[in-house]
């Protein structure tokens, strides 16, 4: 076992990585090669120079002395820029040899070039080797060098020049160094070499520009390398799982190879063993028959001796005696001769037909190949967080005896009103004992059943398992969303229409740009609304996921929350039909059109007489801060109520609900702090523009302010048994803007 | 240093002193040089002044008053102790100048010095209280006590709510904020004011409008100030038309200046209406005093 574990990953690895350096290649179009060869220019263009900067040390030196050096070096750029045969030929000549000792030196030309191809080539494969390190991804494979030699082919000519350019640096001024990049060769260059050199024509960048560019192009491709590594690491996993599953296989086949044989052997050992036996029993009975046989002949024998000898010794007696022993000997003889001679062999000697019966034997060896049909598999119930919205991954397992070629894979969705003719049933077939089933409905029951199958036949069909998919993102009411400093009130619609197990909100603090985790979650919220605590004066961004047994949904869309002050909006649901509530929940405006003659039908949810909406404060017991923007003529009241205030009646009219109400008429301006139809008498110099309503559930207070010039207006004391909401009504034509999410000023503390 | 110091032996002596909500309410004595006698002024000084400078808040009482009457009926002290604010309470007027005449009547003289600087003889050497509550006494105030000169606040009841409004009017920017029980708010046309004014000021009613609030406001270039204002309704010098707080109003409003005034339904003008509100104008005072 220790050496088989050992030995898998081992042998696993080589594979993978094959595969891994052939798959990559294929990944490589030829146009992305070239995207990526660029990169590589600078450095192994470097070592092409150097490369024919060891090659024309070959060149004889003496010439070299004589000659101007930096004509030497135009002359080689010239001559390389020629064509292949005559390049290194030309190379080898000298400005002052004639020219036919060209003709003299082609076959040390071409030993000497060999070896400087060869030497390419090597550069190049240790380029290759350098970008394999760097996470370039595998280039060692012939195809790629191929590739890489036509490309370094393409690039031999600019290498050449970039050749001249390199090298006069060096040699002529060192301390000057390259200011600018030349674009038509690619290379560095002092910007004084551009007014004389051939680069005189080119087009030229500074190089920082040019290092800029470089530097983009770099990290575009290395994005795109890190995207195929991700690919490629991923397709290396599941070759290991297929790995494993071959080798699993051919173990099982292996063992069952072996028990057959051994079967097989047993059973020829078994029949050689009986026919032995047999053989040496029918050997045994026929020597003894024949032996008897023998005997009984060597005995008839003798006596016919015994008589001849008698007879012949008549012969020989006198008359008388003769006839008297011959009549007895005629008796005697006649007698003898009556007995019957045996002379048939009792046993056959030639070896009867033996018929050796391999009918079991055959049939043994047919069934080496001929395995049994698995067993029926057992599928896995779902495991937790397996699935997605559209697809699960269903398990299950063999026995080990078994040999299994495939797997066929049912499946149909759960319905609770057809039962199961009409139903729609997918199958297929896989080779391992998994599989990642997609295209399916989000947060729907699918039952599965699995049968194994091999040559020998199908199994029998696993047990039902039922599987569910991940639900459907829940949809972010972002208009129901309220916050304050301590919390905020998230709703959202479930978005799937079976129910779901649970909610998770996820909150990310958003003053920390860099962290892009999940800094909080609440789990386990089992309706479509949950408040959760927060800091106070920060932003978050709220995500909801819908859960249920195969996992989590992905996330719905992000709500931002800031809980500076308390943010709601108005209620459209509560709204008066004369009423109209701007887009973002904090405008209501009531129009000056003529109003519908007709009174709407009294409403538990909607105002129907007092012309008012209600905002949707979050339900916290703290102190909440409100502005409300009116004009000075007009008549508004605003203040609080409660949920069920009576909506047919006007507000401040009831002991549900606390309101100020300004009245503007004949240029006199009445102020009312009205609770249970009651008002203190309370006059107002100057006319708010900007109501401040500060509501404290912790000291029962309900406070009025001017904003503007931070005037305390009037306090209730209210006993506040169950959350209130903000209202506002507007007995004129007008318009009133809500200010909320807003810090509460610091005056406004004291009351 | 031995003659400040005195001095200051000489200018305060502690009349009494006793603790309360975890300060101390005492009573000084001192002479005073405005108005030229041994006056009176009772201060509470909250725990916080222990440690540190409080705001100061003065409190102007109402005809007939002493400084005992606010200390002794308002019950403050539990919100100046809270919002850690040194409440001073002067005298209404200076007192055994033997005047003639200064005893005679309880709204005039005696317990009555409306807060002016008189002008007419034989008044105009002692009664200075204008000046008395806005400079001599602060002065004493910030030189002799913890307290914070760049924040103070007043406020009083009756003819010390009229005193509260004109000393905060004709001085802009000296007080933080102004509040006012009951005031007088205009002086000029109601009976206590035309004798007190005729007394102090002479008969040339063009003089007596420095001192009224109705007026200040209507010659008012406009003020930060925030003015709040309570009147019991069931006060009966309100209905004998002693208090004209409409007027007021009427002046601010026009001029926009920030008032809230409260008609409080039932309450008289007794201290059980101030000290029904008194934390109420407190708090508007810290408010601005702590802001």
């Amino acid at each position: 076992m220790e050496g088989e574990a050992g030995e898998a990953p081992g042998l696993g690895r080589p594979a993978a990585s094959k595969d891994f350096h052939f798959h990559h290649m294929d990944l490589y179009d030829s146009e992305d090669r070239l995207q990526i060869f660029p990169e590589e220019d600078t450095q192994m263009r470097r070592e092409v120079v150097q490369a024919e900067m060891t090659n024309k040390s070959r060149e004889p030196m003496k010439g070299k002395a004589q000659r101007d050096l930096e004509e030497e070096v135009d002359e080689l750029v010239h001559l390389y820029g020629l064509e292949d045969d005559h390049e290194l030929g030309d190379e080898f000549t000298d400005k002052s040899t004639p020219r036919i000792e060209v003709s003299e030196y082609p076959p040390y030309m071409m030993t000497g070039r060999e070896p400087l191809r060869e030497q390419r080539d090597w550069r190049l494969s240790g380029e290759a080797v350098k970008a394999e390190d760097l996470g370039f991804g595998a280039w060692g494979s012939a195809g790629q060098c191929q590739d890489l030699r036509e490309a370094y082919r393409y690039t031999h000519g600019h290498a050449s020049e970039e050749y001249e350019c390199y090298v006069i640096p060096e040699e002529e001024d060192e301390e000057e160094a390259a200011d600018v990049f030349c674009v038509t060769c690619k290379t560095p260059i002092r910007a004084s070499e551009k007014v004389f050199d051939e680069h005189k024509e080119h087009e030229v960048t500074p190089l920082s520009k040019a290092l800029e560019s470089a530097k983009d192009e770099i990290h575009k491709n290395m994005h795109k390398l890190e995207k195929q590594i991700i690919e490629m690491e991923n397709f290396a996993s599941h070759l290991e799982e297929v790995f494993i599953t071959v080798e699993e296989n051919f173990g099982r086949q292996e063992k069952n190879f072996e028990s057959h044989y051994n079967e097989i052997l047993e059973t020829l050992a078994q029949k050689y063993e009986e026919k032995i036996q047999a053989l040496g029993e029918k050997k045994k009975e026929k020597l003894e028959a024949l032996y008897g046989q023998l005997v009984s002949c060597g005995e008839n024998l003798e006596t016919c001796k015994e008589l001849m000898e008698t007879i012949e010794e008549m012969c020989h007696e006198e008359k008388v005696d003769f006839i008297k022993d011959a009549v007895a000997m005629a008796d005697r003889l006649g007698k003898f001769l009556k007995t019957k001679t045996d002379v048939e062999i009792s046993a056959q000697p030639e070896f009867e037909d033996q018929t050796l019966d391999f009918s079991e034997v055959e049939e043994l060896m047919g069934s080496i190949n001929t395995i049994p049909a698995p067993s029926a598999p057992v599928i896995n119930p779902q495991a937790p967080n397996s699935a997605t919205g559209s697809s699960v991954r269903v398990c299950w397992s063999l026995y080990s005896d078994d040999t299994v070629e495939s797997y066929q894979l049912s499946y149909w969705p759960v319905q609770e009103s057809s039962s199961g003719k009409d139903r729609a049933e997918f199958t297929m077939t896989v080779k391992e004992t998994y599989c990642s089933v997609t295209n399916l409905v989000p947060n729907t029951q699918y039952e599965f059943l699995v049968t194994a199958q091999n040559r020998a036949g199908l199994s029998p069909a696993s047990e039902c398992a039922v599987y569910i998919t991940a639900p459907c993102p829940p949809i972010m009411k972002s208009k129901e969303i309220r916050s304050c400093e301590e919390a905020a009130l998230i709703c959202w619609e479930s978005g799937n229409l079976n129910p779901v197990d649970s909610y998770t909100v996820e909150l990310t603090q958003a003053e920390t740009p860099g962290a892009s985790g999940v800094t909080e979650s609440v789990v386990g919220i089992p309706t479509c609304e949950c408040l959760v605590q927060l800091q106070p004066w920060q932003s978050y961004t709220i995500y909801v996921r819908a859960l249920n047994v195969g996992g989590p949904s992905a996330r719905s869309e992000a709500a931002t929350v800031h809980t500076t002050g308390s943010y709601f909006r108005l209620n459209e649901h509560t709204c008066h039909p004369w009423l109209t509530v701007s887009e973002d929940g904090l405008t209501v405006v009531r129009s000056e059109r003529k109003a519908p003659t007709r009174e709407p039908l009294p409403s538990d949810t909607c105002f129907t007489r007092c012309v008012a909406v209600m905002g949707n404060l979050i339900p916290v017991r703290g102190r909440h801060y409100w502005e409300v923007e009116v004009d000075e003529c007009l008549d508004y009241t605003v203040g609080v109520a409660f949920e069920d205030v009576p909506k047919q009646e006007d507000l401040g009219a009831n002991r549900l609900s606390w309101c100020m109400r300004h009245t503007f008429a004949s240029s006199r301006h009445k102020y009312e702090f009205l609770h249970n139809k009651t008002t203190p008498d309370i006059r107002i110099t100057v006319s708010p523009r900007k109501i401040g309503i500060l509501l404290d559930y912790e000291n029962s207070k309900l406070s009025f302010f001017n904003v503007d010039i931070s005037q305390h207006l009037y306090t209730f004391r209210c006993q506040l048994h169950q959350f209130v909401h903000p209202c506002f009504s507007l007995e004129k034509p007008g318009c009133l803007k809500i200010h909320n999410g807003i810090s509460m000023p610091k005056r406004v503390t004291f009351y | 240093m031995v003659f400040q110091f005195f001095w200051r032996r000489m200018a305060l002596k502690q009349i009494s002193s006793n603790k309360c909500f975890g300060g101390l309410q005492k009573v000084f004595e001192h002479d005073s040089v405005e108005l030229k006698c041994k006056m009176k002024f009772a201060i509470y000084l909250p725990p916080k002044a222990e440690t540190g400078k409080c705001p100061a808040l003065y409190w102007l009482s109402g005809l007939t008053c002493t400084e005992q009457n606010f200390i002794s009926k308002s019950g403050y002290h539990q919100a100046a102790s809270e919002h850690g604010l040194v409440v001073i309470a002067p005298d209404t007027s200076p007192r055994g100048c033997n005047i003639k005449g200064e005893d005679e009547t309880w709204d005039f003289g005696t317990g009555a010095g409306f807060y002016v600087d008189a002008t007419e003889d034989p008044w105009k050497t002692n009664y200075r209280m204008y000046s008395y509550v806005t400079e001599e006494l602060p002065q004493l105030i910030n030189t002799n006590f913890p307290v914070d000169p760049q924040k103070m606040s007043i406020f009083g009841h009756s003819m010390g709510g009229h005193g509260a409004l004109i000393c905060a009017l004709k001085n802009p920017g000296k007080y933080k904020s102004v509040s006012a029980f009951a005031p007088i708010c205009n002086p000029v046309l109601c009976p206590w004011g035309k004798k007190a004014f005729s007394g102090y000021l002479g008969t040339d009613q063009s003089k007596w409008e420095a001192y009224d609030a109705t007026h200040l406001v209507k010659a008012c270039p406009g003020t930060q100030l925030d003015i709040l204002i309570d009147q019991g309704k069931d006060d009966q010098f309100l209905s004998d038309g002693q208090l004209l707080p409409d007027n007021f109003i009427a002046a601010c409003t026009e001029k926009k200046i920030p008032v809230v005034f409260r008609l409080q339904e039932g309450y008289d003008h007794s201290y059980y209406f101030i000290a029904t509100f008194i934390t109420n104008h407190i708090r508007h005072h810290a408010k601005y005093l702590n802001a």
